[in-house]
């Protein structure tokens, strides 16, 4: 990998298994209504869809050396969150690999409430970008030409 | 009982507009995250995009849907997802959800059902494709419990 030794600089500096703590917030009957009348789903499920857990996580930590914009997500659902309930969020970074000459960060957060119930376990597939260096969607601009 | 899926099937689709108000309104639900190239079009010019770009979750959110609609409890207590967001998705497009069955599958002595799921655009263009699995559908919609009854 002898150009990711410039190009992948901080990329390299974030380990794998890297522990990115946790977070916690209560999930409002607000929070559970803007959510459903954004998705014009009045029954939808895991409002925590909006809430981002693993990039909130990682910007925490890391925002002001890179952006991770979403290229995917694998994920999994449990339990749907309840109203009042306080949601503890605890992330890591899980893997990491380059593909087609591009970084890639994979972000995990699992999220669970405040009697132990588990609600989701989220990975994003984030594209590593160094802050200063390339914005983060210039590779849509470039594919697309948005 | 719901009706029981097989290899070939099709889900029912759900197709919802994409708005510019609405990608603003989704960043700031739940937690907002302040402005950013999907809720702000300077955001988004300094990311590198001349407009703003619907988030790869909003997307998300539909293929929620498709799935609660279509298997229930089934989805909502075990389903996984795996997508991959592949064309952006802006303001005033109109997105459909869509599934096909594509493999049952024995998990712990229990049938998984194994899907293709994608979000295509008003002009048939792919913006996100995957697979997701749940149990076969269950006519149970049991968190449909109104979230004031659910708070205590």
């Amino acid at each position: 990998m002898s150009e990711s030794s410039s190009e992948f600089k901080v990329w390299e500096s974030i380990p794998v298994g890297d522990d990115l703590g946790t977070l916690d917030y209560v999930l409002t009957e607000k929070m559970v209504a803007d959510y459903r009348r954004v998705v014009d789903n009045p029954h939808a499920a895991y409002p925590t869809v909006a809430a981002r857990h693993p990039a909130n996580l990682f910007y925490r930590k890391y925002a002001s050396t890179m952006r991770v914009p979403n290229m995917g997500h694998d994920s999994e659902y449990f339990n749907p969150p309840v109203v009042g309930k306080r949601i503890t969020i605890h992330g890591r970074i899980a893997d990491k690999y380059i593909r087609r000459g591009n970084a890639y960060i994979i972000v995990e957060a699992t999220a669970t409430d405040e009697d132990g119930r588990l609600i989701e376990r989220s990975k994003l597939v984030g594209l590593a970008r160094e802050v200063g260096k390339q914005a983060a969607h210039a590779n849509i601009a470039k594919k697309w030409g948005a | 009982m719901a009706a029981q899926l097989k290899v070939g099937d099709r889900l029912e689709p759900v197709t919802r507009n994409v708005t510019e108000e609405k990608m603003v309104e989704f960043e700031r639900c739940v937690w907002d995250r302040g402005r950013n190239s999907h809720s702000d079009v300077n955001a988004a010019k300094a990311d590198g995009i001349s407009r703003t770009i619907a988030s790869g979750q909003n997307q998300m959110a539909f293929l929620h849907e498709l799935l609660e609609r279509n298997f229930g409890d089934a989805w909502v207590y075990g389903g996984k997802i795996s997508v991959r967001y592949i064309h952006p998705v802006y303001g005033g497009d109109s997105l459909t959800a869509n599934g096909t069955v594509t493999e049952m599958k024995d998990e712990d002595g229990k049938t998984r059902v194994v899907l293709q799921v994608w979000c295509e655009n008003q002009d048939g263009r792919k913006t996100s494709v995957g697979t997701a699995q749940a149990g076969q559908p269950s006519a149970s919609r049991t968190w449909f419990t109104p979230a004031k009854a659910l708070a205590k």
